[in-house]
């Protein structure tokens, strides 16, 4: 990772609940909001995971590519898997998403190799605003935006799922922790001040509310 | 309709898709000016059986589906390149 | 099992004990099963009056407990109308509670400290001044506003407010507060519509073999007829209270009470209505078992405050503890009536006799049991009128002919103040009908019945033509198994076939005819049956001609109390059956739905480009594009709009300025066929652009129309980088995807619009702002007009395009978006002459340099040629879309052509403006695309469509601008500033 640093898509929108600032990656999250409790594991949770680093590559020789690699290469369209701290979710057939732990490099080493240029893999730029969604009310989150059932997938079927929310096409993926349901939303960083604003305003009035990252990835890089 | 199924993604509202239009060929170059207008202007409204391109949006997954226009139920959806499967005359 | 509903009340909840007050007058000593709450005393008016009623009340339950008979007022004759069907299957009692309108006093529960009024009256629902209009019902037949008022025309608005003024239905409050209402999904494998005993069967059924069942009921409580038809025991209240306890036993059911299932849509879609929200349940199959609505009997003054259908009476007996009346005589034509009489009997309620239709009576036990209780049963009679004032007095009973017609040679008055209606149901159908269920007429139950169900449907219960309890337990069983077959589930039933009935529950002509009419058809809508002989002898003699013509069914409960009735009218009328006559089309909703749950949340995307926060900082005055907010210009104190524009545009011109083009599309293009591909898409020539290059490209649909255009960079010899149109991105991007689904070609394409910010630093003094903040060379030779560079620009890895959109030395900047910030900030701190500009400056600057843009200076028909983009068209190339089309029209004369103009205002006269016309002798001959005030070239500029002989330079043309004012202007070649492009190939 370069020593530049980054900016959140949502780092405008989360600044004016004044939280304390961590930066992962190069890139300043909020770690924890003033006044952040626990209450958000019974109701509802949701984090800027933006800047966990991610690469992503698609076309007829990915997965082979991904193999070549030892990366584990999820077998079934929309399917996915952990890798390391992070994971590796396959978008459709032949496109994949590799998404690094807060303390992996795996991701930010396939980028700069898939800059080199290889026939059949085409490097896909990641920019997405990328939140975690957990707490033990998500899915009353999910069935007011959002038209796909995830009441009826349980996290071991590591189905990840194409859709739209409030208007937004987004990746979501259920990888919860510990005991507390998680789905990991990802879309694009553009859309991301307004996707973050709608999902944070419906959480709230479901009792829920922003988390910061400190409370959701424990292993989070200081 | 209200479902579409999705070669890639499965079914889904109907709301997460767009319609590309009836499949059609584009005729060779020999073809007349007239034959050529016919093609880029006309559609078929002829009711029936149709082979439609569909796009998931979300996904952006472009496939073929056989869909009666007098039922509005679609009978099977594909990848293109792929061959057809069976119809099952359900509602995707 | 799991329950929902938007009141705090809970199934099979401990029926409330001996109450140490007695019941206040009008209400029954405590009930079993009763749905009010004794302790909980709550505070209403009506009309202006205090009240008090129990939790668990309706406002009518607690009304009619008070002795209240006057509920409302009719829609067209003002008549005093009391309860009916107690169901929400007519309106009688439509009131209004300050901002919330068209309550349902029969069925929305009574909340403390509400305000009610009855909707269209004139000084009250008592004295009602409007009711003077019932006595000149003879002057407003049926279909009179088709036929009166319209003649002399001058007189008609006056009619029209006099009557919106009489006739609406409540009052609109402008202030009604903001109400959230957000819509959510559900999902399950089986909706149970109706939680009567059909219902209950059938869930318990479905559920037991394993589906997910969602079980709706529209009413506060669940159990249906089990809780109110029980013939004066409480043998089937245990019944329900045993389905309940098996229910509860059940995780995979849920059960929403309060809710209607509205309607239903393909593919099984049912939205849930309850007083909160609507629910979208995407469920795989739909069990209707929603019994059946009570039909009224039709005579003269069936519509007096205390006739009442006999369901009515065990509905508010049975659930809210109110006396319906002291003595009632009982209409029927069937067993329920014998079974309702034995209720009233059951709480000391006097039935001085029941009037059978039915010339040989009930085959049951039950007419020899009345007489025991000392009740006077006649058959083969009928109520030929009621009479009363503003409530029932007294009924006129008769015998009735062969032919069912009244024999009034020698009536019999009986005094009482209730009359019960029992004469027969109709399918609570409609959502077997909108989903295409054959249905057809059954004469052994008088009913429409379902023939043959879609795939998925079922149907259990009344509205399957099974009545008997015992029969319906088993139909719910029935039905419950055979959608979870199914759904793939194993299940079994006691029975396979619909059981049938041995005797018609509904009567097929309880319709009495009298000479003075006043008996209703349609209580909604006034509707009486002469108003029916009149419209079928004026030719409405379709049902649904009819229906539009004398509006039956059409008022505000949709003719669940009247299609029936009308039906079989107009059968007689034509001397057919209910069944050749057929049903009007039911489609959703079933019930209405306020306009507020159907809005739901308000969901509006739009998208900010990673720079969002610095044009913010900056003062920025957002303009929309597309999906997209981008600056305008960048306000400051004391300074106009334009002046700010103008004042950004010369900083580009003079000094440097510096602009977010991120809003751009932005694509990546990689493969071996990527050159190939970009030869097919887009008009000019890309296989031979050589690598650090960029070209323009413009791209056409089929028929040769300018859809969209962009720069295409070439990076690498398998990878291009380019550009779309801000508002283009997404659909060129999927149509890109078609195309290649076709061809097949080996390529891949990633749409990196959001992945990308861009900036565009323009202006003389361009290259060495850039100098300072890269390593790059940016000498000419080095980094040539049209070159694309990757590099860094302050740290950050870019890619750089010497570009000349706005006419001036200028780099185009692209970089992830995460970075974008940094290289923004780098660039306004390395100078302070950098000046941020906005779209305005930008598209005034674009239409010096006579660039267009395409949506805005071409549109749905423009041709490259028509367009001047004749350059840029290869049609030497082999392939690209739309080639053929632009052959074919190249052929033929062009219709019109983009000319650059300019003009010299006079002081003070008008300006032209984008889309004003160009007139030549008094006819169309273009319009105005673009138009400014140049600054740089001191007079007005823009560009037009014009046609072909026009469009020759210096020619002078007219545009009509504002108010119809001419004025001229003079064709102008283009470029107008920098005609040799000098500036932007600054070396």
């Amino acid at each position: 990772m370069t020593a530049t640093m980054r900016t959140s898509p949502l780092a405008v929108a989360v600044a004016g609940r004044k939280p304390e600032l961590r930066e992962v990656h190069g890139m300043p999250v909020p770690a924890r909001f003033p006044g952040e409790r626990d209450t958000w594991k019974a109701t509802i949770g949701i984090c800027d995971v933006s800047a966990l680093v991610r690469a992503g590559l698609k076309g007829p020789g990915a997965e082979a590519w991904l193999a070549a690699r030892n990366v584990p290469v999820p077998a079934a369209a929309n399917s996915w898997t952990h890798a390391g701290g992070g994971l590796v979710a396959r978008l459709a057939r032949t496109e994949f998403l590799i998404e690094d732990g807060c303390d992996d490099v795996a991701a930010a080493r396939l980028r700069a190799e898939l800059q080199a240029g290889e026939p059949g893999v085409y490097p896909v730029i990641r920019q997405d605003c990328a939140l975690a969604l957990a707490g033990a009310a998500v899915n009353e989150l999910l069935v007011q935006t959002c038209n796909a059932d995830f009441a009826s997938q349980s996290a071991a079927d590591s189905i990840v799922t194409l859709t739209q929310m409030v208007g937004v096409s987004v990746t979501v993926l259920r990888d919860d922790r510990g005991t507390v349901p998680c789905y990991r939303v990802w879309c694009d960083g553009t859309m991301g001040p307004y996707f973050w604003e709608t999902l944070i305003g419906i959480a709230e009035e479901l009792g829920g509310g922003p988390v910061g990252i400190a409370s959701l990835f424990a292993d989070t890089a200081t | 309709m209200k479902l579409l199924r999705c070669p890639v993604n499965g079914v889904r509202p109907v709301s997460e898709f767009a319609y590309g239009g009836e499949i059609r060929s584009m005729p060779a170059d020999t073809c007349s000016d007239i034959e050529w207008a016919h093609y880029v202007f006309n559609r078929s409204g002829v009711p029936g059986v149709k082979v439609e391109w569909w796009y998931h949006i979300a996904s952006g997954t472009w496939f073929h589906a056989e869909r009666d226009t007098v039922t509005d139920r679609v009978l099977r959806t594909w990848l293109p390149g792929d061959l057809p499967p069976a119809a099952d005359g359900k509602a995707a | 099992m799991t329950f929902s509903t938007q009141r705090p009340v809970t199934a099979g909840a401990p029926d409330i004990g001996a109450s140490t007050t007695p019941a206040p007058p009008g209400r029954l000593p405590v009930i079993a099963g009763e749905w009010i709450d004794r302790t909980r005393r709550l505070a209403f008016t009506f009309e202006g009056k205090a009240f008090s009623g129990f939790d668990g009340d309706t406002p009518s339950s607690a009304l009619w407990a008070a002795g209240v008979r006057i509920l409302g007022r009719s829609f067209k004759y003002h008549r005093p109308r009391g309860l009916l069907s107690m169901a929400n299957h007519d309106i009688n009692a439509l009131m209004q509670a300050g901002p919330r309108l068209n309550l349902r006093a029969d069925v929305e529960p009574l909340e403390a400290a509400l305000n009610l009024t009855a909707v269209n009256t004139h000084g009250g629902v008592d004295v009602d001044r409007a009711r003077l209009l019932g006595w000149f019902g003879g002057l407003l037949p049926v279909g009179f506003y088709y036929k009166a008022f319209h003649k002399p025309k001058a007189l008609f608005p006056f009619w029209e407010r006099l009557f919106r003024r009489i006739t609406g239905l409540g009052r609109v409050e402008f202030d009604a507060p903001h109400v959230r209402t957000p819509k959510r999904y559900d999902f399950a494998d089986l909706l149970v519509v109706g939680a009567g005993p059909a219902g209950l069967m059938a869930a318990l059924t479905a559920a037991r073999a394993g589906a997910k069942v969602v079980l709706v009921d529209e009413n506060a409580r669940i159990g249906g007829s089990l809780g109110y038809q029980r013939g004066g025991n409480d043998d089937t209240l245990a019944r329900l209270r045993a389905l309940e306890s098996q229910l509860a036993e059940l995780p995979n059911v849920s059960v929403r009470t309060s809710t209607l299932a509205a309607g239903w849509y393909a593919d099984h879609w049912v939205p849930l209505v309850d007083a909160k929200r609507m629910t979208k349940l995407r469920t795989r199959a739909v069990l209707v078992a929603g019994g059946a609505y009570e039909q009224p009997a039709v005579f003269r003054n069936n519509d007096l405050p205390g006739v009442m259908l006999a369901s009515a009476a065990q509905r508010l007996i049975y659930r809210y503890g109110v006396k319906p009346m002291d003595n009632a005589v009982v209409l029927t034509a069937n067993a329920d009536g014998y079974v309702a009489a034995l209720d009233l009997l059951a709480q000391g309620i006097g039935v001085p006799a029941i009037v059978d239709l039915r010339p040989e009576g009930d085959a049951s036990d039950l007419p020899t049991r009345a007489r025991q209780l000392g009740i006077q049963v006649l058959e083969g009679h009928c109520v030929f009128e009621a009479e009363g004032g503003n409530r029932l007095a007294a009924v006129v009973v008769c015998p009735t002919d062969a032919d069912g017609r009244p024999q009034t040679s020698a009536p019999q008055r009986i005094a009482c103040d209730g009359l019960l209606m029992s004469v027969g149901w109709a399918p609570a159908a409609p959502l077997l009908y909108q989903a295409g269920t054959r249905m057809g007429f059954d004469t052994t139950v008088q009913q429409f019945v379902p023939r043959e169900l879609p795939a998925g449907m079922f149907a259990a219960g009344r509205v399957n033509g099974v009545f008997a309890l015992e029969a319906k337990l088993l139909d719910g069983e029935r039905a419950g198994a055979e959608a979870a077959r199914f759904l793939g589930f194993a299940a079994t039933s006691r029975i396979t076939d619909r059981p049938t009935e041995t005797t018609s529950p509904s009567h097929p002509w309880p319709i009495v005819e009298h000479a003075s009419g006043k008996n209703f058809i349609d209580f909604d809508e006034d509707l009486q049956l002469r108003d029916f002989y009149n419209a079928a002898q004026e030719g409405f003699d379709n049902i649904e001609l009819m229906k539009r013509y004398t509006t039956v069914g059409m008022g505000a409960s949709q003719g669940k109390h009247s299609n029936m009735n009308a039906i079989r009218i107009l059968a007689r009328i034509r001397g057919r059956t209910p069944g050749d006559i057929g049903t009007t089309t039911a489609r959703p909703f079933f019930h209405p739905v306020p306009m507020s749950h159907l809005a739901g949340r308000g969901f509006s995307p739009h998208r900010e480009t990673p720079l969002h926060s610095r044009h913010e900082a900056l003062r920025a005055v957002w303009m929309q594009a597309g999906i997209w907010l981008r600056p305008e210009y960048y306000a400051a104190p004391d300074k106009t709009r334009i002046e700010l524009v103008r004042e950004e545009a010369a900083a580009v011109r003079k000094a440097v300025g510096l602009i977010d083009v991120g809003t751009l599309g932005k694509m990546e293009l990689f493969g071996p066929d990527a050159g190939e591909f970009l030869e097919r898409v887009y008009t000019a020539r890309f296989a031979n652009l050589k690598v650090g290059m960029t070209r323009y490209a413009v791209m056409l649909d089929e028929a040769g129309v300018v859809i969209d255009d962009g720069v295409v960079a070439r990076l690498a010899p398998e990878h291009f980088y380019f550009t779309t149109t801000t508002t283009g991105a997404a659909t060129v991007y999927r149509e890109l995807q078609r195309l290649n689904a076709m061809w097949g070609l080996r390529i891949g394409i990633v749409n990196a619009t959001g992945a990308f910010a861009a900036m565009n630093l323009a202006g003389p003094g361009s290259r060495a702002v850039l100098a300072g903040l890269t390593a790059l060379d940016l000498a000419d030779a080095a980094f040539p007009y049209l070159a694309v560079r990757i590099g860094e620009v302050a740290g950050v890895t870019c890619r750089l395009m010497r570009v000349g959109f706005v006419g001036e030395l200028g780099y185009e900047i692209h970089v992830p978006a995460d970075q974008a910030a940094r290289v923004w900030d780098a660039i306004m701190a390395a100078d302070a002459g950098v000046r941020p500009f906005g779209v305005e400056a930008q598209r005034l600057l674009r239409l010096e340099k006579g660039h267009i843009i395409v949506g805005q200076d071409t549109d749905g028909l423009t041709q490259p040629d028509q367009a001047g983009l004749t350059w840029a068209v290869k049609t030497d190339k082999p392939f690209f879309v739309g080639k053929r089309s632009v052959e074919i029209v190249r052929k033929g004369a062009v219709r019109q052509r983009l000319v650059g103009f300019d003009l010299t205002v006079a002081p003070g006269g008008p300006v032209p403006k984008e889309c004003h016309l160009v007139i030549r002798d008094g006819n169309i001959a273009g319009r105005v695309t673009s138009i400014a005030w140049s600054d740089a070239l001191q007079r007005h500029i823009g560009l037009a469509f014009v046609e072909p002989d026009l469009a020759v330079d210096a020619t002078p043309f007219f545009i009509r601008a504002d108010g119809g004012l001419m004025v001229q202007a003079k064709v102008a070649p283009t470029p107008f500033y920098d005609p040799a492009g000098a500036r932007q190939k600054l070396a």
